[in-house]
Formats: C-alpha cells, structure tokens, sequence
C-alpha cells in the first residue's frame, strides 16, 4: 500500500485523526474520504481511442476530472496513486444491462387463469409505465462484480415481460439508488417475451400486441392534443399510464431499446420498428452478422453482446487410427466442424460490424461477468482493433446515450469514472488495480499467481508414467484391474487389463494435463466395438475419476500407483 | 404532379421494404414437361429468364451465362405447393383466446428450419405456413417460396401473395377453450356463436371508421373517433374480401355450417381445409365456389375424423371442387407426389388433375395461380425435375428450383445443409428413437401447453 500512497506528512495526522474519530462515532456508517482529491501519477493515459499520452498524470477532484497532462503539479490535498507503468482508461459503459437491479421475487401464480385472452397488463408483461429507478440498489453484487472489470456506467433495464418499463443510465457505484442515476427515462425497454399461460402468449401474440398498443397510444396522443388546441364538443381524453407511456417514443424523444439477440429477433423488431416508425437501439445483438444491411437501413443503434459460446475443444487425433476410421467418426468430426465454425463467426461479429462501418457498444446483459475480459480478448483475436474495442467501450455508448459530454474519455471536466490496468487492458495478464467511479476510489489487491505446476498436490506436475491398479464400481458390482502407462518423450502409451477376463486392451488418446489424464480405450460387446471413457484427477500416487460407458451411464474410478514400478 | 412525385415516393420505400428476390437464369434441356395445365410435352426445354419462365419448346440454345440442366430423360413439372403447412415458422398457435385474428404467423417466420430443405427435397416450392386450429378464428398465414439459404426471413415470403386467414372448427377449438378454459366455445354451436360474433363486431367496426372516416373531412367536424382495435380491423378486412379463409374441419355439417355463415356475411373467398368429410357436401362446395384441400388418406386420430374416405379427392374434383391434397406435417411434405398418385388408385384421376392437386389447385386456393402452379410462359420459374414420373413409386426428386434458382441438387448437394449451426449443441452419437408418428401439428404448442397447465390428458388424438 505504501508503494502507492504517497500522502503528505502533514495530512497524515489529519488522517490518523479522522480515522479514530470516525470509528468511535459512528462504527456502521461508512466514512467519507479524507480527500476527495486524487493524482494519478507516472501512468500511460489512454484518453480515448488512438489518444493516448505517456506516462502522465490525471488529477481528480471533488468527482471530476481537473486535468490532464504531462508534468502536473500535484495538489496538496491529493491523494497520489504512483501508477507507475500502469494504464488508466476511461470507465466502460455497458449500454444494457440489469446490473443493479434488484430481482422481484417470483411469486408463482399457479392459479390457473380465468380467461386467459383477456389477463390484467401486469399479467400479460404489459407495464411499460414502470422505471428501473425504483428498483435500484447500489449494493448489489452484481455492481461490484462489473465495476471490478472497469465498468462504471450502464444503462439498465427492468425485469418484466415485453413492456416491462423505462430504463436508466445508472453510475455503478454510490451509497443510495439516487446516487446512482445519471439519466432516468433513458430508453423505452420492450422485448419480444411472451407472457406466461395468457395472452400473448407467443411472439406471433406479442408483436401484435406491440401494434395495436402502439397505434392506440399515437391516437390516444392525437386525441388529447386536438383536445388540449379546442374542447368544445369533445368527449374527454380518458386518462391510460400505459398509452401515455409511449408518447415519449411516439414524439421519438425517447428510442425504444429492444432485446434482440438472434438473427430472428432482429428481423422482428425491424418489421416493428418499420411499421411503427420508432427509434431503435438493439439490445444484446449475439446474432446480427447476416442483418448487417438491414441494421443499416434502420438506422438502428447496436449493443452488442459480450456474451460468446465457448470455444469447441479440439481433441487430439490419432493419427494411427485415421485408417480405421468409421463412417460414424467421420460425421460427427464434420459436424465439429460446423459447430467450431458457428463458434467463429460469433466471436467475429464484433469484427464484421466494425467492417461494414456499423458502429456498436457493448451489452453484458446476458455475459457472465467473469468472462467479458477473455470475450473481449476473442473478439479482438477475431479481428476487432483495440482501438475499435475500446470506442465500443467508451466513446460510442456514452454518445448514444447522450452522456458524451461527462463520459467515456479521460479529458477535463469530465466525470471521474477510470479503470487502471498494471498492463494494457486487453493483455491476457492485464489486472485491474483501481476503479474509480464519480471519483471515488475501488482498489483491488492482485494475487500472488500460483505457478502452473503448483496444481498438483505435492507442487510436481501429475506423473502417470507407471503401472496402476485400479477399482471402479458398477451396477454389476466392483472390477478391478491394471493400467499401465508409459512416457515417451510426451507422447504416451499403454493398456488397461481387467483381471477378471485378463484381456489386455490398449489405451486410445491419452492426454495428461497439469494433473488430469484422459483416455479412451474399446470395449468388444458382442458384435460392436463400444468406446469407453475414462477421465482422472491424479494426486501424487492416488487417482480418482470416471469411467463413461456409452449410454449405460458412467461409473466412478479409482486408484493407486504401484510402488514398485 | 406532386401526386406523382409523392407516389414515386411511395413505391421507392415500398421497394426498399422489401427483400431482394434472387433470381435465375436456366435452361432445362430435353426433359418430359409436365405443364399440368397445357398438357405434356415430350423431349422440350424450358428456357428460363431473371427467374420467369420466357420460352417453352425445342432445340432453344442457351444464353451466354446460363446454367444448363440436362433433363433428358427426367421429368419436369412445376414446383409442389402445400396448401397446408406449419413449417418455416416459430410459433403456430396463440392458443390462448378463441378470436385473435390480429396475429400473423409471417411475424415468426424462420428461413433456418431444415425442414423447408427437405421440403424442396420433395420437389416443393412453395407452402402455406399456417396458424393452428386451436382458435375458432385463429390469425393469419404465410404463403412462402422455399428460398432455402436465404438468411432474411423476409426473403422467404411470396412477395404479394394474397392474405389468408386460419379458421378452425369442431373438436379443437371447443376442447381448448370450451373443456380447457370453460368459456365459450364448448361445443359446434358454440363455435358458429363464436365466427357470427367476431364478423358481427367486425362489421360494426368496419361501420363506425366508414362513418367517422367520412364526417372527419365535413367542414367544421368534432368528433372521436372509434377505438384502434387490430383484431376487429382484421375481421372487417375479411368482410371486405381483402383476406381468404382457410378453414380447418372435418364434418360435413360444420363445413356447410360456415357456407352459411359466410353466405349471411357476403365473404366469397374460402377454403376449407382437412374436409375429411367433403365428400358428403361436394356439390354444395362446388356451387359456393369454395375450395377444399385434403390428406389423400389420413384419418382416424380423433372421433371426428373417422368418417373418412380415400376417394375424398376424387369425388369432390369430379364434382368441380377447387381440391387441392396437403400434408400438415414435415414428413408428409417430402413426398406429396406419392399423395397425389393416391387418388389414381382410389378414383381413377388422370396424370393431369392428380398433378393439379399438388401444383395449379393449391395456388388457386392462395391466389397465386397467376403467379405459380403450371409450367407457361411468363410464370415465376418454380421447378422441379424428377427421375421417372412423378406419379411413379419410383420416382426420385433430382432438382428444384425456385425463381430460376436451383435450391435442391440431389447430385451436388452437401451432406450438411443446415445454414445456422447452433453453438452450444453437443454432438453425441445417438441411437434413434421414435415417439410415434405425431399427427396434426396444427394442435401444436395448443395442446401441450394447455394439458401442462391444466392437468388434462389431451395428447391423446
């Protein structure tokens, strides 16, 4: 901590002071900062993308960005972080979300619906007169989680079914909800979801809901103002929240925010928003590589998600046994193949977007939170610049949701929402030091990181390399046997015997990693060869693991090194 | 002239609303043309331009350009269409009111099923994707051409093609909303209660914007207008004859029940579906100018369609029905030539009018005749090429093209024709299992959804 703190003498007392005090007062609440003035000091400021000044100083005051340079002269009252090498960015914006929303409790409704084509809004999703703001909560863990990853602004939705109301542009930081709310109204939230046992209950029900909603909220808005111009005549305006609530969009003083993650869904919402008119900003878009173009003429801005699939493992092929290969083999590899090639193109959209000049943030909304980094790092591997990651992090969001002026660059005036980096954000080993958001300051201590072969229970890397003997236990009862396997120069081999049958069958793709082995070995059951896998944790001299046979399920294994080998 | 311009104006975004068609340029060399409805011609070519077929006869020399299919010794005929069809689409049944009109099942519509690539497998081009007959008036369909490997839904759709309307009859609606929900319909009477209502209200509807549409431009006008209301705008569109119905049923009291219904309302266009029992009222059809589009022999899978003959397609042609056979189901589709031989062996039909069945007749029954249904000069160039006759047991669908452009190639074709692959799939060697045949995937999602929530034992046919 000393490393980083450089506090001045006479401040320290003051501190000291403060500190005690504060403790014998009040022991629950938690403490204002000493200061509220920090400078950053010997750090590579990444101002925005290409921007980027070396080993500079960012000072911060009262929650705001004062400066920015080179050679500052640090304020007396500033807390000094000697970020020395390290990288300081602009705090990303996630452009949707729910971080910080609190979960209604799911009441189960299993009454069964009276008639169900005719439910109350709320039963059918329909409450778009809802605001995310009142259901904020800046304790959440999940504000924590995503602040930890250099998030400091999102804009966050409601839950509820498809109008489920109003979202926010929310700070992820700040002791009450209130604290948190940059914008509120910030978008009008709607999804495709169907209500649940009432209508509408399929995406056919929904979008024509979505319609007749939408055109009964334009003539409502029409009738009220040809009543507010001249009432004589008239029949009075019967108040609806819900008709009143799309005004706002009508007027397109508000864009509607759609979750829209498949190719299906996008397609959706654009035969929506084509005939109604509204503003668009896609949501959560996994899927859009082949609506590109329609995205386009629709003028519609993009979040996509940061949420990828996982990467198809490759299995090792043996190559001894290329020849005999089935026909069944040779399927399911070419069906691999597709799936691996599905895999890239949505690590590629980000990539693919970027080269059909469509601009793009980010949404986490369906990402698990302790992935986004590595996501980040596939999508750039995949083709994306840093540069280009880093506008859809920062500047692009924060202009689409019109908060430009206060974030998404380090520059003067500007809220002190940062993330500092010991290497640069999108290095594999890049960590996380200091948050800050409206100025105040998230520190995050790094671990020690253990070493590779520190996996192991006596600090060595797993040795197979032995004869073994071996317990699973079946149905059928125990079997016991022997494998024995040998390590040549990496590459290894061996056999497994049962001692009942006493039949020697040789081992198929072993693979040892850190202190996991694998194989597979063949079984003869009548007629048919069937493939048996087997996967063990080895520690020390003891294994312990599966067996999986086919569909007959998979049994637990067992077992020790022979000492004498 | 800024009327002109304004509608310029409107035909320009009309034009940028809609999808690009891609389209073809083939020639078919030396093939049996089956026209279906200028007869057959042996040893012909069927020269086809930007997607339309422009020049049927002999010796035509390709354009510079132009694939080249060598038919000789196949058979060409024009593309299948399944009047009947819930494939290409996500959601079926909006199983939850007997009226939802207002739904439209080209909202759901999904270009990645494979089933629409085993579709064209079968030599069909085009199908009818229908809403489910879980409603007694249920919402409207999707006629779409099987531009398999189009990535945009929209691609997908016939352009133009009229609207049309799922209405369903007897056991379905009265068990799902009748038994299921207790409200009405529960029984036939109900559901003719229910249609006379929705046209009722739908005209009232349909009266009252009539009316306030033509006070509003009276000088000097204060008034409300009536309340937007998309179901009943769907029941007045029916009313002015701008959507056909296509009715699910089977008994002949119920399919003469709607005649009258829509004779009281003055709705021409209808198309009744399933008709299991069509031939009991065949002239009756015939006289209204209603048409029926049947299974050639399926029945049996529930109380109300056990009156069932496989001469239904037979009579009800002789008697001059508009017929039309369907499958209702993803199998059936593949091999709907097979459907129409039937009726060669129950009823005697001729080459002719068994093809009808699967080609002119259905594109009749969704407005598409002038479009699809036959092999003639300036229609769109929806194909298929068979290895022997298509009426043959033995016939094998080799080519079929749509729009000029060849979607299925039993030679060249890749093994996987799956456009999306999804991500997350795990990829076992499986053992195949069979769950039975399951019929009507009309009571799709209805039925299921409704015995979950409600305890009732209804996935019994």
């Amino acid at each position: 901590m000393n490393r980083f703190y450089r506090i001045p003498r006479q401040w320290l007392v003051l501190l000291l002071c403060w500190t005690s005090l504060g403790v014998y007062a009040q022991e629950e609440v938690k403490l204002a900062p000493v200061t509220r003035t920090y400078a950053i000091t010997n750090v590579n400021i990444i101002q925005g993308p290409g921007r980027k000044v070396d080993m500079g100083t960012v000072i911060i005051r009262n929650g705001i960005i004062q400066n920015v340079g080179k050679n500052l002269a640090i304020p007396a009252d500033a807390v000094v972080i000697k970020a020395d090498s390290m990288y300081v960015y602009a705090g990303f914006i996630d452009g949707y979300s729910r971080v910080g929303v609190t979960k209604p409790k799911e009441e189960p409704n299993r009454e069964r619906p009276k008639d169900p084509g005719n439910p109350e809004p709320a039963q059918a999703g329909i409450t778009p007169q809802n605001d995310v703001r009142a259901s904020l909560n800046p304790a959440d863990k999940t504000v924590e989680d995503l602040r930890a990853l250099g998030f400091t602004t999102a804009q966050v939705v409601p839950y509820g079914g498809m109008l489920p109301g109003s979202a926010a542009i929310v700070q992820l930081g700040g002791n009450s909800a209130n604290d948190m709310v940059l914008v509120g109204n910030s978008a009008f939230y709607s999804e495709l979801t169907p209500a649940q046992r009432v209508y509408p209950n399929t995406v056919i029900g929904v979008m024509s809901k979505y319609r007749e909603l939408y055109r009964q909220a334009s003539q409502a808005k029409a009738y009220e103002s040809l009543y507010a111009s001249n009432r004589a005549g008239l029949e009075r305006p019967v108040s609806d929240k819900i008709l009143e609530a799309f005004y706002p969009v009508i007027d397109k003083r508000v864009a509607v925010l759609f979750k829209a993650e498949r190719n299906l869904d996008i397609n959706r919402v654009i035969l929506l928003q084509k005939d109604l008119g509204f503003n668009v900003v896609l949501g959560d878009v996994k899927e859009g590589w082949d609506m590109i173009n329609k995205v386009k003429a629709s003028n519609a801005k993009v979040f996509l998600s940061l949420d990828l699939p996982e990467v198809v493992k490759e299995e090792k092929k043996d190559d001894k046994k290329e020849e005999s290969k089935k026909p069944v083999d040779a399927e399911k590899e070419a069906l691999e193949k597709r799936k691996a090639e599905a895999v890239a193109q949505y690590t590629a959209q980000a990539s693919v977007f970027q080269k059909a000049g469509v601009t793009f943030g980010f949404s986490t909304a369906s990402a698990k939170t302790k992935d986004i980094p590595a996501n980040l790092r596939r999508m750039i591997a995949a083709g994306l610049t840093e540069d280009q990651a880093l506008a859809a992090l920062t500047t692009t969001p924060a202009q689409w949701l019109g908060i430009a002026d206060r974030v998404g660059t380090v520059d003067n005036g500007k809220l002190a929402n940062l993330v500092i980096t010991d290497k640069p954000y999108f290095n594999e080993k890049s960590k996380v030091r200091y948050v800050f958001v409206d100025g105040v300051l998230h520190k995050y201590e790094v671990k020690e990181e253990k070493k590779a072969d520190a996996k192991n229970g006596n600090g060595k890397k797993a040795d197979p390399n032995g004869k073994w003997s071996y317990t699973t236990e079946t149905p059928q009862g125990n079997s016991t046997g022997v494998i024995k396997i040998k390590n040549d120069g990496g590459n290894y081999s061996g056999t497994i015997t049962n001692s009942m049958s006493g039949q020697e069958t040789e081992l198929n793709s072993i693979v040892v990693d850190g202190n996991s082995l694998t194989f597979t070995f063949g079984f003869n059951a009548g007629g048919g060869t069937m493939t048996i896998e087997v996967s063990l944790t080895i520690d020390g001299n003891d294994f312990e693991g599966t067996m999986s046979v086919g569909s007959f399920g998979s049994f637990p294994m067992k077992g020790s090194k022979d000492p004498n080998q | 002239m800024k009327k002109i311009i304004i509608t310029l104006l409107i035909l320009a975004s009309v034009s940028l609303v809609q999808a690009q068609v891609e389209r073809g340029n083939v020639l078919i060399k030396g093939g049996t043309v089956l026209t279906v409805t200028k007869g057959t011609l042996e040893n012909t070519d069927v020269l086809v331009r930007d997607g339309k077929i422009s020049q049927i006869g002999k010796g035509i020399a390709a354009p510079s350009g132009f694939r080249v299919i060598d038919a000789a010794g196949m058979f060409v005929m024009p593309g299948i269409i399944d009047a009947h069809s819930h494939a290409g689409i996500d959601a079926i049944n909006e199983a939850t009111a007997p009226v939802t009109a207002e739904v439209f099942t080209g909202d759901a519509v999904n270009p990645f099923q494979v089933g629409l690539y085993r579709a064209l497998a079968g030599g069909v081009t085009s199908i009818h994707a229908m809403h489910g007959s879980a409603n007694a008036i249920g919402g409207e369909c999707e006629t779409l051409k099987l531009r398999y490997g189009v990535k945009d839904p929209e691609a997908m759709k016939m352009e133009g093609a009229p609207r049309t309307i799922k209405f369903a009859l007897g056991e379905n609606p009265t068990r799902v909303h009748g038994s299921g929900n207790g409200i009405v319909p529960r029984t036939r009477m109900g559901v003719e209660f229910v249609i006379r209502e929705a046209f009722s209200q739908g005209k009232a509807y349909m009266e009252a914007w009539d009316a306030y549409n033509k006070a509003k431009v009276q000088k000097g006008f204060r008034g409300t207008p009536p309340a937007y209301n998309k179901r009943l705008e769907t029941m007045a569109d029916i009313l002015r004859g701008n959507i056909i119905i296509h009715c699910h049923s089977y008994r002949a009291d119920e399919i003469y029940m709607l005649l009258n219904v829509c004779k009281d309302f003055g709705i021409k266009r209808l198309v009744f579906q399933h008709v299991n029992e069509g031939f009991k009222v065949a002239p009756e059809l015939a006289a209204y100018g209603a048409g029926a589009s049947v299974f050639s022999d399926w029945w049996a899978y529930k109380f109300e369609v056990y009156y069932s003959t496989a001469y239904n397609a037979a009579i009800l042609t002789k008697n001059g029905v508009t017929t039309s056979i369907n499958s209702d189901d993803g199998e059936l589709m593949r091999h709907l030539y097979h459907e129409a031989g039937k009726t060669q062996k129950y009823g005697q039909l001729t080459d002719d009018e068994a093809l009808a069945l699967i080609t002119i007749n259905p594109a009749k029954q969704l407005g598409i005749d002038s479009r699809v249904g036959s092999i003639e000069v300036g229609k769109e160039a929806d194909i298929a090429i068979f290895k022997n006759h298509p009426l043959s047991v033995y016939t094998i669908p080799m080519i079929t093209i749509v729009d000029g452009i060849v979607r299925f190639d039993r030679e060249k074709d890749a093994d996987d024709q799956r456009i999306y692959v999804d991500p997350k799939q795990t990829i076992d060697v499986t053992l195949h299992t069979s769950t039975g045949h399951d019929h009507e995937s009309c009571m799709q999602g209805a039925v299921y959804e409704t015995a979950k929530l409600f305890g009732f034992n209804l996935l019994e046919k």
